[in-house]
């Protein structure tokens, strides 16, 4: 007996339902799509890979939205108030997260959150670009280091 | 009451959408430098198209289809997030000193 | 609501323009590649918006796979600039 990968079928299920706009007339079309999503997802993500533990899925998009939009908000303040508003400086930062995924992770988000863009990743160290030298980009980075590391279990 | 009301929180969202748009493009304008410029437009046209999505997805005949115009978001997310850190990168490659205060 | 949704996708659109000029103005080939991160954002949201505004559903779907390409291409992009030290 075979374990069937049930939370991956579910959500390739559901996004079949989503891009068919709920339509049932395709649904045949749509289980082969399932299939076909699921298997490829086995063959070049195996179970065996690192999981992300989904109990703290909602806390990291809940952190995410709302610094998304505290950094849109600030960014937009700026840019009416042009160059006067900048005080741009790079910053390097010491990355506690393991190699890999957490890393990409880490930076990729970084450059959406407020006053930050990710300039380089290497040998442990992060470097950005930060629009204003007073931000408290050091304390916002750490915080979320710990949200990536919750979600991926591992501690820093 | 939510036929009612809805429309007009629909509209809001696209106007602050649009503004968020406006607000990327005149820091693209304004600011001094390619890593400057990045933030503004990685930021807050991303925001924008946010807003402009939800907006749009309160308008949609069912749940489905509102939610297959959400999906854009998080892809549009990992396209700027990915070209953003390229963008970046190669600045820095090519010698580019960010913008300090007092110089032209 | 359509003429009020078509009117915002008309100054996605302007916004879209202005901002192509001042990227392709450069002045380093950064600068430039700004460009690709302007369909992204900008052009995935006027389709939208002209979807809704025109009853033409299907620009829904090609706003996704654009968004879709945007996505793919950016990991490129990304890979590139993290695999290609030295020669670029």
């Amino acid at each position: 007996m075979i374990r069937l990968p049930w939370l991956r079928i579910l959500l390739f299920a559901c996004l079949w339902w989503i891009l068919a706009e709920g339509r049932v007339d395709g649904w045949l079309l749509g289980c082969l799509a399932v299939i076909a999503a699921t298997w490829t997802s086995m063959v070049l993500h195996p179970p065996a890979a690192p999981r992300l533990h989904l109990g703290a899925l909602p806390a990291f998009l809940v952190y995410f939205l709302i610094n998304s939009v505290r950094g849109g908000g600030q960014v937009a303040f700026m840019a009416l108030r042009g160059r006067r508003a900048l005080q741009p400086v790079f910053l390097e930062l010491p990355v506690n997260l393991p190699v890999g995924a957490p890393q990409v992770l880490l930076i990729t988000v970084l450059s959406l959150m407020p006053g930050t863009v990710g300039v380089e990743l290497a040998d442990d160290r992060l470097r950005l670009h930060v629009l204003h030298q007073d931000l408290p980009v050091v304390a916002e980075a750490k915080a979320l280091e710990r949200h990536i590391a919750a979600l991926f279990g591992v501690g820093i | 009451m939510t036929e009612l009301i809805m429309p007009w929180i629909s509209g809001a969202l696209l106007i602050v959408g649009a503004f968020f748009y406006a607000a990327g493009t005149l820091g693209l304008l304004r600011f001094p430098d390619v890593y400057s410029r990045l933030h503004a437009l990685a930021k807050a046209d991303n925001l924008g198209l946010g807003f402009v999505l939800l907006g749009l997805a309160l308008q949609a005949e069912s749940v489905a289809a509102g939610l297959k115009l959400l999906l854009i978001w998080p892809l549009a997310l990992a396209a700027s997030a990915g070209v953003s850190y390229a963008i970046a990168r190669r600045a820095d490659r090519l010698g580019v000193k960010p913008w300090r205060k007092g110089s032209p | 609501m359509n003429g009020f949704d078509l009117a915002i996708a008309l100054f996605l659109l302007g916004n879209l323009i202005v901002a192509l000029l001042v990227a392709a103005r450069g002045p380093t080939s950064a600068d430039r590649m700004l460009m690709a991160l302007l369909f992204g954002s900008t052009g995935t949201g006027i389709l939208v918006l002209l979807a809704q505004a025109m009853h033409i559903p299907a620009l829904v779907d090609v706003a996704l796979v654009l968004a879709l390409l945007a996505a793919i291409g950016g990991v490129a992009f990304a890979k590139r600039a993290w695999q290609g030290d030295g020669h670029d």
